[in-house]
């Protein structure tokens, strides 16, 4: 699915050159999921940055190649890039409530993602039920520019009303009410294709009430939800593969719990290749098949889940591995790794 | 050895009340709801739950830092000193808790959030010493905090940026300990830290409990953690203590069917153990003062149902959260292990 041969990617920075990853080397099959674990530093979420090209300006891809799917995406142009993300891999991002944008509805950053897409099905959907593409809400702006115009009409209307003109203030009560009777006459539209799709996507995270998800927004909806929502917008897109990064971390174990449940199920469903990225051993054991583990920007083990938690080879795996407290009460082990010099 | 307790807490209730547009209350954000606990002396005591169970108002609320609804945190004559003129925390005057509260020092989850980004190490670490007026050798005893924590005097003139995360925790630590506490309450103190780190952050806090007989009240939701650093501990879920109870007895022997999910949610290498998974939200601890809307936290929620039907099927076990918010009493299961069974 998708080959990362010795991957190069370098910061320029004021200090010198930061040589983030340093010959990276990963395969992931069709239908896999696979870990890639190491502590803060080592280089994991510069890997999936690398792939779809998510790096800030000071940072290149020096060397290596990366293919998806038989295609060499290493210099892709930005148009075919725009395809990629989203439609053909999806993310997750760790945080889910700074990762979704807090002044708009869920509906329309799903629906966002479909119309780059989906386009096609959306239409197709469109036609075969004879019902509107887009939502066709006649005058009206966004939802900042309304918000603004009916701020300060009532302004207005309080300030002609201090100073005793109330009549001045007239006009400005006529465009709330305006407003007021557009929003009632347009509430019963019918539903577009765009909205039972991003109602499908949403179900198919198993969220509740699908359709009053889609109106609310981002800060209303608890930790679990929001990421669910993330996973939703990641394979609204159809997209073949996952990359989760640390999509549990912000979450309490519970919760934890049932989104890894989640990934697992769909990826089980979808035959997706699942690239999980994550710091905690734990979540490794309990989702994946295969595992690599990451220290300094290389790859310094790869294996299967059972292999290296039985059996782990390199030195580094090891003490990480010992630096887990384990019921016991023994001093833990921390030799061999610590707090992270500088690279 | 007999432990001695240190701090009782006995029916403690932190109610926040809801109010609407007009002023009345609607309704109580149950923080705490009937917390009774028990910490020993020299010991490390236990506090897991989810994010909103009330772990952190109860931290607050010892400190005396929110006033709590109803109970009663009784000191010992040690913590005290008998200096005091009563030994329940609520009777205590202004400055009389100005001088308790160095008796307990408190380790936040951020250290770049405790650590305040304009200072120097040296003031940092400072300046509870500076604020109880023991402004005498100040540097040296600054040095002598940096050395108990694994820091040295070329730390002094730094700022907090210059730290990597283990490090800065070492500093929140080194502060902590200025005032020489009795107790030190520790919310979360490794959950924004690598394993590696965390390892080593736990080891100092072992020895340097060892070193000055602390006693520890760890907050934590990372159960491994937990296990590893504490001897009795309690569970929280929505404001009430569920379980308490020695860590081995709770770990091997847990009674309240949401401890066993919670030890089962966390993620383990063991493949084969049995899973139990808990579904639905974390439930709003907002209890309404209409009776009408209260009945619905026990109602099973839409969300619960869709996740039965995904599970069903496949072998695992589950509670679901509309289950466990009854209220139930607790009841003793052995010498020191209670439980809402």
């Amino acid at each position: 699915m998708l080959e990362i041969k010795n991957l190069k990617t370098q910061f320029n920075t004021y200090d010198g050159v930061v040589e983030a990853l340093n010959g990276v080397d990963l395969t992931i099959e069709d239908g896999e999921i696979f870990g890639l674990v190491g502590e803060t530093g080592c280089g994991k979420s510069v890997t999936c940055y690398s792939v779809l090209k998510l790096l800030p300006k000071t940072a290149e891809v020096v060397d290596g190649e990366i293919v998806l799917n038989g295609e060499n995406i290493t210099h892709a142009s930005e148009s075919r890039l725009r395809e990629i993300r989203g439609g053909e891999i999806g993310i997750i991002f760790q945080d889910p409530l700074s990762a979704l944008n807090p002044v708009m509805t869920i509906n329309e950053q799903i629906g966002e993602v479909l119309t780059l897409h989906q386009k096609k099905e959306v239409n197709a959907l469109a036609s075969e039920k004879e019902i509107p593409v887009y939502k066709s809400e006649k005058w009206k702006a966004s939802s900042g520019v309304e918000f603004m115009i009916t701020a300060f009409s009532v302004f207005f209307i309080g300030l002609f009303t201090i100073l005793g003109q109330f009549s001045l203030g007239l006009p400005f009560i006529a465009l709330i009410a305006a407003m007021f009777l557009r929003d009632q006459m347009q509430k019963d539209l019918p539903e577009s294709a765009l909205d039972l799709m991003v109602i499908e996507a949403l179900s198919r995270v198993k969220l509740p009430n699908p359709r009053q998800i889609a109106k609310s927004y981002p800060h209303e909806l608890s930790g679990g939800m929001q990421q669910r929502v993330m996973i939703a917008m990641a394979l609204a897109g159809k997209a073949k593969m996952l990359i989760a990064d640390e999509p549990t971390t912000a979450l309490d174990v519970t919760i934890q719990a049932q989104i890894l449940q989640l990934i697992k199920d769909i990826q089980k469903e979808e035959q997706m290749s699942v690239l999980l990225i994550t710091h905690d051993l734990g979540v490794v054991a309990e989702t994946c098949e295969k595992v690599a583990v990451m220290y300094k920007g290389k790859i310094v083990e790869e294996s299967s889940v059972d292999e290296i938690f039985t059996n782990p080879q390199h030195d580094y795996t090891k003490s990480l591995l010992n630096a887990i407290p384990k019921g016991g009460k023994e001093r833990l082990q921390v030799s061999g790794i610590g707090d992270h010099e500088s690279i | 050895m007999k432990q001695e307790t240190i701090i009782q807490i006995s029916a403690l209730r932190k109610h926040f009340p809801v109010k609407n547009l007009w002023g009345t209350d609607i309704a109580l954000v149950k923080a705490l709801d009937g917390v009774d606990l028990s910490i020993s002396e020299g010991k490390t005591f236990g506090i897991v739950g989810e994010s909103g169970c009330g772990k952190t108002t109860l931290m607050r609320t010892l400190l005396r830092l929110v006033e709590p609804t109803s109970g009663s945190v009784v000191l010992s004559e040690k913590l005290t000193g008998g200096q005091f003129s009563s030994n329940n925390l609520e009777e205590l005057k202004k400055n009389e808790l100005r001088k308790f509260r160095r008796q307990i020092g408190v380790v936040f989850q951020d250290p770049m959030g405790a650590l305040n980004p304009r200072m120097l190490i040296k003031d940092i670490v400072g300046e509870p010493l500076a604020i109880h007026g023991q402004t005498e050798n100040i540097r040296d005893r600054v040095i002598e905090l940096l050395n108990n924590v694994g820091l040295g005097n070329e730390h002094l003139y730094r700022y907090p940026h210059e730290f990597s995360g283990g490090q800065r925790q070492r500093i929140v630590i080194a502060r902590a300990l200025a005032l020489d506490p009795k107790i030190l309450v520790l919310d979360e103190p490794t959950s924004a830290l690598d394993v590696s780190v965390q390892a080593r952050i736990l080891n100092l806090l072992n020895d340097l409990q060892a070193k000055f007989n602390l006693t520890y009240i760890f907050i934590s939701h990372d159960l491994s953690v937990i296990e590893y650093m504490c001897d009795r501990l309690a569970v929280m879920y929505l404001g009430k203590v569920v379980e308490e109870a020695d860590t081995e007895a709770l770990f091997s022997n847990p009674q309240h069917p949401y401890t066993k999910a919670l030890l089962s949610a966390t993620p383990n290498f063991d493949k084969d153990r049995k899973k139990i998974m808990i579904l639905g939200d974390v439930p709003s601890p907002i209890a309404y003062l209409d009776e009408s809307k209260a009945k619905l936290a026990t109602e099973m929620t839409e969300q619960e149902r869709l996740e039965i039907e995904a599970i069903e099927g496949k072998g695992i076990d589950y509670i679901v959260r509309s289950s466990l918010n009854k209220v139930l009493p607790l009841t003793k299961i052995s010498a020191n292990h209670y439980a809402r069974v």
